[in-house]
This record gives structure tokens, C-alpha cells and sequence, in this order.
């Protein structure tokens, strides 16, 4: 648009080639790098951290340390000790090597459930979004009438219905995440299929179902995949809080919610290592997932 | 004594080595208009930020000076302390830039409460007269209205009336009329002439449109990549560009010709001039950054060319 | 109007999936009823009572007769009417809830706010860690280890055994909570009293609860603080205190809301762990006890006003947007 006043500014000659320009450079050795990563991701290093002990706790620690089952009524009720790291509890038995155990046993369990959650919950859920229509509706509705239920209601009445086995804990745990990941791969879902690729997918030929679980899936999956590890430390939670109720797990497996439940008596006479360590142990692994997760979320976003 | 002058100013994002505001300089005389003119991303509303004292976290000022009437407005540590009797703002986006969940009349009210130190119903009576003053019709309503109940035009006025009411030194308008109808935009401009004239406050306009400036402005600062190339009188730019870049800007809007396939954006980490990369006069001289340099009572430009003649 | 219809349904859906998923409850009802000396007939007799060998779909159109009229059913472990057992558990529960979530909200709302007001800083580092602590830390641990050290080591708060000491009298009954009956009915003490057996079931739930408040409060005013019309208020000389908690904060309750009405949600179901622990005579206790003893009418109907409470706080909630965002509650385009 022309002005008035704005004169014409004359011929400018074509431009040149550019000449070699100067540029402020910095460089990081690999181990600075490192150590500013963490600097600047803190709660994520100690997550990291965190998650990696408890890991090689699971895979390597029952074999290195003692029996879990093992009763010793003699040794009963002693506190913790160059011996017995975590005292003994009160059949004698050594209160470490069953919560070592038990983070096998716990950590198994939640990653589990966070699996079978997003699994049936995505499926579900990229149906719902991509559909839309009666098929979205109705979905939403069961959602909705599932998410009513708080969910450790739910897992509660699905387990005590079903009969005491480490497979329907998984079930029952999982079927109350489901709803949430319902949720948010239809959300990504309704995104999605407004892209090019859909068209294009479709275009080619393929069926509906093709469509929908070959290509619209797995671009939907990725808030999914980010929420799998908080899921994982609600799961952690759920399922320890129903053992602690002798629901789902019971003693004398060594699992952290049970011993806690086992050793909620003793307090009263004041043994307090039986259920202090064990519990311990869940808030430390739930927050290691926390703060992975969390740190993932926000920096999606 | 020139009301308001930016000088040397440098402003980067924390814990970078690059800056994004480099050297900046301009000033405004008393009553003046000037023009802080660029294509987006050349630091125009960056620089107005800083030098409101309102940059956004993460980003700060590592150099320079802002003063307001010959006082400087920077205090130790880089950070700007300015009061809105100095200086007020307008911004580009008029209904995101008002409180969503308060009625439009208690926001102007709450200014002018703040501002002139009026009681709470005074302030309210007051501002629907703001309101009515800067061009709403039946303001009594529209005071009771929420921000999302009003046209854009409507928003502007509201926020010129409160960045007015605290009756500024120097009024800082950043596109006010982008986001506007281009029917609104001429009255818009007419409402800032006419309050400027009023208050006798100076003004600095920032916006991309040349239009605009030959419209409104006195003087005009030119931006590129986050330095000023060219401050001069408009009259003057328009008629005589002494710089590389103000001469494509120009030639871009007379004769419409498309600048942008040559465009490969402004690299931050270079230690001359910004314009280098698109510059036809470009020579190993511009890897050392040009000053601003006054080639004329108030024309000042940056660049080698005019100053060591370079062909 | 539309939206109370969408809410029976859902409660008509609820009721369909707990009658469903509980007659899957493995042993036989009657028989649990019938006690372990009965023999076939006398179980069977049972059965026929209580309309338990009727076909699924007679049984299930009696229940539903049943709870529109507000009958809930009978218990099979107390012979009791599994409506009125709940009813009178239910402000155990609520008092409980309620003082849980007034201290959370109160906690988590200044400390979120406080954070945001001092991003980056140590007082938002901590804060932040607070948070991660409160939303992954199992309750029944918080609880017992509360219990251990409050009341067992120090003494400053009783021990796990319910409401009031044990052997206390029950206050007159106004509203169902003993810390507003003790006063309502002359007797201070016993309000006094309720509040120190309150203390520390109330500090574990909030615990808990405070941790997703604070971190929604926090960042939804980072958001608000970071907005254009945060940005105008500055710049025209609005004082940092107002900005930080008119602008801000109002700006900021929608999603706080959302996040109390969760958090609700969340302790209908938290309820049964702590009830558990800490011997609270509520719905929770109610329901553990029915799950445990196949008491599937009681358990039904538990669920039952689960659904039902949750479906009126939504109910709620949504009426609290209408009243906060004027977006919602007035539509655009009144003035051009």
C-alpha cells in the first residue's frame, strides 16, 4: 500500500554473495553437560535416580539378600541392626529382605496395571475418538458412569468379587485406570483425524478399523505413554492400600501394603520398623514415577 | 531536555550469551510522536517491555540505560522501577489484554482509584466519563459490561481510557490496531492524536505499517533483528533512506516487491550487524557491530556505509 | 434441566453395574445367612425369602422398584435396613470429609498461591516437593505413622479408637456433626473432645488431598500472572498484592474448582482406608465390613449413594463455574 509522502526509495543493487560471518560460540565437555541436564531438571534426576535403585533392587536384590518367608520366632520383634537392617517383625522374620522382595512384587504389579490399562483404555479410546458419532456417545456415557465410582471403590468391589489371585488384582486395578486413559487418547484422537495423513490413509482405500489402528493409533498415543508412569505409582499405591486391607494380597506374601497391614498392630507396643520401612518404601517408589512423570507432563505442554 | 530516551539498551534471555536486544538507542522529545517501526520479530514490543520494566520471566536486561525527563529509571540489578503516572501502555490484542471476569467500568474505575486517588463510587462516575470521553456511546451500559460482551474497537477504547487515566508522561501504544477492522484503525488514530494533544504526554508508537507512521508519527526509529539501523524525522526517512534496510522496507511497500524469499531469519549468535545476511553492501567490516552514528542534527543511522562510504 | 437428566441416567447406569458386578461375589448369600449349622432346606428357605433364586431380571426390577423409593435393602449380615444404616454413618463421614477438605484447601491454596508469587524460588521448590510427597503417599502409612508418633509417643491426640473416647454419650443429634452438636446441645466439652479425635484422621486426608490443589492452584496462576490482561494491570499502575489476588486468583478458580470437586471425588473413596484405620463409625467402615462378609445389599447400596453423592457434586460444581466466569453465565455480544 502506498502512503502519501513515502517516496520512491530507487534502484538497490542485486545482493552479493554473503561473506563469512563471525558467530559468539560455546562448548560443553559430555560430563558438563551432564551435570547442567540435572541442574536444570532436578526433581527428574531424583526420579531417575530414584526409579533405577529401585529397579535393580527388583531384579537383583532377592537374590542377594535373605528369605523372606523365613520364620524365626526366637528372633522375634527385634529393631533394626547391624543384622537385621529393618528388625525382624513378628514371626521373626527379617523385615529388609521381605521389602526387597517386595519391590519386586510391587513394582511388577503397578508397571502391570499401567500396561493393561493404556492398552484397553487406548484401544477404546482411539475407537471413540475417531468414530465419533452413537459409537463415541455411548462410550462416553460408560465412561462417565465408571469414572463415578472413586477408584479404589471400584478396584475394591472388582477384586473382592473375583477370586484371590495376582491376575485379578491386575484386572481389577486396571479396569479403574481404563476410563482415564479413555479419556485422553480420544482426545488426542479427535485431533488426529483432522490431519492430512487420515485423509490420505483413508484415501488410499484402507477399511475404517485399518484407518483407526493402524495409522491414527499410534499418533495418539504419546499423552498416553507420558501418563503410564504416574499411572504406574497410582497403581503401586492402590494396590498396597487393598493388601493393607488383606484384599487381593495376603499375607504372608511379602508385599509392602501387606506388611504395612501386618505390622499396624505392633505400633501399639511400639514396634514401629515393621510397618515403617515397608511403607517407606511405597511413598519412595511412588515418587520416583511422580517425579518422572510430572516433570514429562509439564515439559509436554 | 528530551522526555524519554532509550540508550545502549541490551536485553537477552537469562543464561544466554546472545542477545536479543542489541544496543538499542532512540529517543522522544516532549510532545512528540515517534515511530519504532520493524517486521514482527525485530524487538519492537520487546524493547518497549523493557523499558516498562515488564519483561516477561526468563528474559532481562544485561546493558543500558532508560530515563524519563533526564532521570534515569534503572535500578541495580538490571531491573527497571517506572510508575504508570511516568508511563502506560496499550497492547496489541484489546480483549485478551482486559480482565475477563471484571466488568469494564470497575477496571478504568480501579485505575483512576489508583492513579488520582479518588473514592471508590468517585472513581466509578468518573469512568464511565473516561469512557464517554474516549468515544463509547451509551458508556453507563457498557461500564457494566464484561470484556467478552465487546467488539475489539470497543476493548481498545476501554484500554486507552485506562492506560490515559493515569495520565502518563510518555503513553507506549503497541499496535494498537493490528487486530482491528481497518474502518476502526482511522478512528483509533484520531483518538490517540486528539488525547495526546490533551494530556501534552509523548508518544511512542510502535507498529509494522509505514502507513501508519507517515499517519501519526513525528519521528521514526527503523528495527531489524533486535537493532535500531535508522532514527530520523519521518518526513526525512520517507523521502531520503540512508539505510540498506529502510530502503527495502520502503521498496517492499512502493512497489510490492517480495522480500521474503531472501529472508532466512536473524541469527542471534552473530557478532555484527543483523542485517548482514540480507544486505547487498555487506563486507568484511560488518562482522564488528555498527554503531549508531549521527550523520545529521537528528538523523542517526547504523551502519559502515554512511560512515566510512563503503561501495 | 437437560443436565439433571443426564445425571439419573448415569445414577440408573450406576446401579445397573454394582447389581451386576456384586451378584458375581463368589458364595452363596443364603447360605452366609443362613449361618454354618443350616442345612439345604433351611438355606434354601432363605433363598426363597429374600428372593435370591428368582430370575436375575425379577430381582433386578425389585431393586430398582426399591431405590427410587429410597429403599435400599436389607443387610444380610444385620437384618438392619441398609438405608438407614447408611444414613446414620453418613456424618461420621461428611464431618470428616468436610474438615479434611476445608484444611486442605486452605493449605493448598495459600501455598500454591505463595509459589506462584515466588516462582523459581526456594518457597516454589518446596512447595513443589510438598506436593509430590502429598500425592504419593499411601494414606494408611501417613495414618499409622501419625498415630505412632502424635498419640502414642508424644500423647497429644488419642488413639485410633473412633469419635469420642470410648464410654463417652453421644451428643443430642442437630446436624450429625459432634463438633457443632456438642454446642448445640450444651455440651462444649464433647465438641472439644470430637475435635481432638478429629485432629488426626483430619491432618492425614488433608495431607493427602492438599497436594493436587496446591500444585493446580500453582500453576493455573503462573498461567493467570503470565496473561495479557495481567500484563495491562501492570501497566497501568495496579499495586502487586491486588494484582496478585484479583487478577490472579479469580482468574485461577475455574480450574481450582475442577480440582476440589476431584479431590471430592477422590476421598468418597480414600475414606474407607483411613475410616479403617482410625475406627471412624462411617460409610466407609460400612462398606469395608460389607465386602468382607458378601454382604452384597449393604454393598450395593453403599455404591449406590457413592454414585448418587458424586453425580450432585458435579451437579454442584457446575453451578459454581456458572456463578465465577461470567463467560459462561452471560453469552457475548451484548454491546458492538
Amino acid at each position: 500500500m502506498t502512503g502519501e509522502g513515502i517516496a520512491d526509495p530507487g534502484e538497490l543493487p542485486p545482493a552479493r554473495f554473503v561473506v563469512d560471518r563471525v558467530h559468539v560460540t560455546e562448548e560443553k565437555s559430555r560430563t558438563r553437560r551432564a551435570l547442567s541436564f540435572m541442574r536444570s531438571n532436578p526433581l527428574f534426576s531424583i526420579g531417575l535416580g530414584l526409579l533405577i535403585a529401585f529397579v535393580g533392587m527388583a531384579i537383583i536384590g532377592p537374590f542377594l539378600v535373605g528369605d523372606p518367608l523365613l520364620t524365626n520366632p526366637a528372633g522375634m520383634f527385634s529393631p533394626p541392626s547391624a543384622d537385621h537392617w529393618f528388625g525382624t517383625d513378628e514371626y521373626g522374620r527379617d523385615v529388609f529382605a521381605r521389602s526387597v522382595n517386595a519391590a519386586r512384587l510391587d513394582l511388577s504389579i503397578g508397571l502391570a496395571i499401567a500396561l493393561v490399562a493404556m492398552t484397553i483404555g487406548s484401544t477404546i479410546g482411539v475407537v471413540s475418538g475417531y468414530f465419533g458419532g452413537r459409537t463415541d456417545e455411548i462410550i462416553m456415557r460408560l465412561t462417565d458412569i465408571l469414572l463415578a465410582f472413586p477408584g479404589f471403590v471400584l478396584a475394591l468391589i472388582i477384586v473382592a468379587a473375583l477370586a484371590e489371585s495376582l491376575l485379578n488384582v491386575v484386572m481389577a486395578v486396571a479396569a479403574a485406570y481404563v476410563p482415564y486413559f479413555i479419556r485422553l487418547t480420544r482426545a488426542q484422537a479427535l485431533v488426529e483425524r483432522e490431519k492430512e495423513y487420515v485423509d490420505a490413509a483413508r484415501l488410499a482405500g484402507n477399511r475404517p478399523l485399518r484407518v483407526a489402528f493402524r495409522h491414527v493409533m499410534p499418533n495418539s498415543l504419546g499423552p498416553a505413554l507420558v501418563s503410564a508412569t504416574l499411572v504406574t505409582g497410582w497403581a503401586v499405591l492402590t494396590v498396597a492400600g487393598l493388601a493393607f486391607l488383606s484384599v487381593g494380597i495376603q499375607p504372608p506374601t511379602a508385599e509392602w501394603g501387606v506388611m504395612v497391614g501386618e505390622g499396624a498392630g505392633d505400633i501399639i507396643t511400639g514396634e514401629w520398623w515393621t510397618s515403617l520401612f515397608p511403607g517407606g518404601m511405597i511413598v519412595l517408589a511412588v515418587m520416583a514415577f511422580h517425579f518422572i512423570g510430572d516433570d514429562l507432563t509439564e515439559s509436554r505442554t | 531536555m528530551r522526555l524519554f530516551e532509550v540508550e545502549a539498551l541490551t536485553v537477552g534471555i537469562t543464561g544466554s550469551p546472545f542477545p536479543i536486544l542489541r544496543e538499542v538507542s532512540f529517543y522522544v522529545e516532549p510532545g512528540e510522536v515517534l515511530a519504532l517501526v520493524g517486521e514482527s520479530g525485530s524487538g519492537k514490543t520487546m524493547t518497549a517491555l523493557a523499558a516498562m520494566g515488564l519483561l516477561p520471566f526468563g528474559i532481562e536486561m544485561t546493558g543500558g540505560d532508560v530515563r524519563l525527563g533526564g532521570d534515569s529509571l534503572v535500578r541495580t540489578g538490571g531491573t527497571v522501577e517506572r510508575s504508570a503516572a511516568q508511563m502506560s501502555m496499550i497492547f496489541q490484542h484489546p480483549t485478551s489484554a482486559l480482565n475477563p471476569t471484571m466488568r469494564v467500568g470497575h477496571q478504568v474505575g480501579r485505575v483512576i482509584q489508583i492513579n488520582q486517588r479518588l473514592g471508590r463510587t468517585q472513581s466509578l462516575e468518573a469512568a464511565v466519563e473516561l469512557l464517554k470521553h474516549v468515544g463509547i456511546p451509551g458508556a453507563k451500559r457498557v461500564a457494566r459490561n464484561f470484556p467478552h460482551q465487546l467488539s475489539g474497537g470497543m476493548c481498545q477504547r476501554v484500554m486507552i481510557a485506562m492506560a490515559v487515566a493515569c495520565q502518563p508522561r510518555l503513553l507506549i501504544a503497541d499496535e494498537p490496531t493490528t487486530a482491528l477492522d481497518v474502518t476502526v484503525q482511522a478512528q483509533i488514530f484520531d483518538l490517540i492524536k486528539s488525547l495526546v494533544s490533551e494530556i501534552g504526554c509523548g508518544v511512542l508508537f510502535i507498529t509494522h505499517d509505514l502507513g501508519a507512521v507517515a499517519e501519526m508519527a513525528d519521528r521514526v526509529a527503523v528495527m531489524y533483528g533486535g537493532q535500531v539501523m535508522e532514527e530520523s524525522p519521518v518526513r526525512d526517512l520517507l523521502a531520503e533512506p540512508r539505510h540498506p534496510y529502510t530502503r527495502y522496507l520502503l521498496e517492499s511497500v512502493v512497489r510490492e516487491v517480495d522480500h521474503r524469499v531472501e529472508d532466512i531469519g536473524v541469527d542471534f549468535a552473530l557478532t555484527g550487524c543483523r542485517f548482514g545476511h540480507r544486505c547487498p553492501y555487506v563486507h568484511e567490516k560488518c562482522n564488528g557491530f555498527p554503531p549508531l552514528v549521527e550523520i545529521s542534527p537528528s538523523r542517526r543511522v547504523s551502519c559502515f556505509l554512511k560512515t566510512e562510504e563503503l561501495r | 434441566m437437560r443436565r439433571v437428566g443426564t445425571s439419573l441416567l448415569t445414577v440408573f447406569g450406576i446401579v445397573v453395574v454394582v447389581f451386576f458386578i456384586v451378584r458375581v461375589l463368589p458364595g452363596d448369600a443364603a447360605a452366609v445367612r443362613a449361618g454354618p449349622y443350616a442345612n439345604q432346606e433351611m438355606i434354601d428357605r432363605i433363598a426363597d425369602k429374600y428372593g435370591l433364586n428368582d430370575p436375575i431380571h425379577v430381582q433386578f426390577a425389585d431393586y430398582v422398584g426399591g431405590v427410587a423409593k429410597g429403599d435400599l435393602g436389607v443387610s444380610i449380615r444385620t437384618s438392619q435396613g441398609v438405608t438407614g444404616e447408611l444414613l446414620d454413618r453418613l456424618p461420621a463421614s461428611l464431618e470428616l470429609a468436610a474438615y479434611a477438605v476445608v484444611l486442605a484447601t486452605v493449605v493448598g491454596v495459600s501455598l500454591g498461591i505463595l509459589a506462584a508469587a515466588r516462582l523459581g524460588t526456594w518457597v516454589d521448590h518446596l512447595a513443589r516437593v510438598f506436593a509430590v510427597i502429598g500425592s504419593s503417599m499411601a494414606l494408611f502409612w501417613l495414618g499409622l505413622l501419625l498415630t505412632f508418633f502424635f498419640a502414642f509417643q508424644l500423647g497429644w491426640f488419642p488413639g485410633p479408637v473412633g469419635r469420642l473416647p470410648i464410654g463417652s454419650e453421644d451428643p443430642r443429634t442437630f446436624t450429625g456433626f459432634y463438633t457443632i452438636d456438642g454446642f448445640l446441645s450444651g455440651r462444649p466439652e464433647i465438641a472439644l473432645e470430637a475435635f481432638r479425635y478429629l485432629a488426626l484422621p483430619v491432618i492425614t486426608l488433608a495431607f493427602v488431598l492438599a497436594a493436587p490443589i496446591l500444585k493446580m492452584v500453582r500453576s493455573a496462576m503462573i498461567e493467570a500472572l503470565d496473561s495479557d490482561f495481567v500484563r495491562t494491570a501492570k501497566a497501568v499502575g495496579v499495586p502487586r498484592r491486588q494484582i496478585l489476588f484479583v487478577d490472579g486468583f479469580r482468574n485461577a478458580l475455574i480450574p481450582v474448582t475442577t480440582t476440589i470437586g476431584i479431590v471430592f471425588g477422590f476421598m468418597l473413596g480414600g475414606n474407607i482406608l483411613v475410616e479403617f484405620l482410625f475406627s471412624w463409625p462411617g460409610i466407609g467402615r460400612y462398606a469395608f465390613d460389607a465386602i468382607t462378609t458378601r454382604d452384597l445389599e449393604a454393598l450395593q447400596g453403599f455404591v449406590v449413594l457413592v454414585g448418587v453423592m458424586y453425580v450432585a457434586l458435579n451437579m454442584v460444581i457446575d453451578i459454581a463455574y456458572a456463578l465465577i466466569d461470567p463467560r459462561i453465565r452471560i453469552g457475548s455480544g451484548t454491546a458492538k
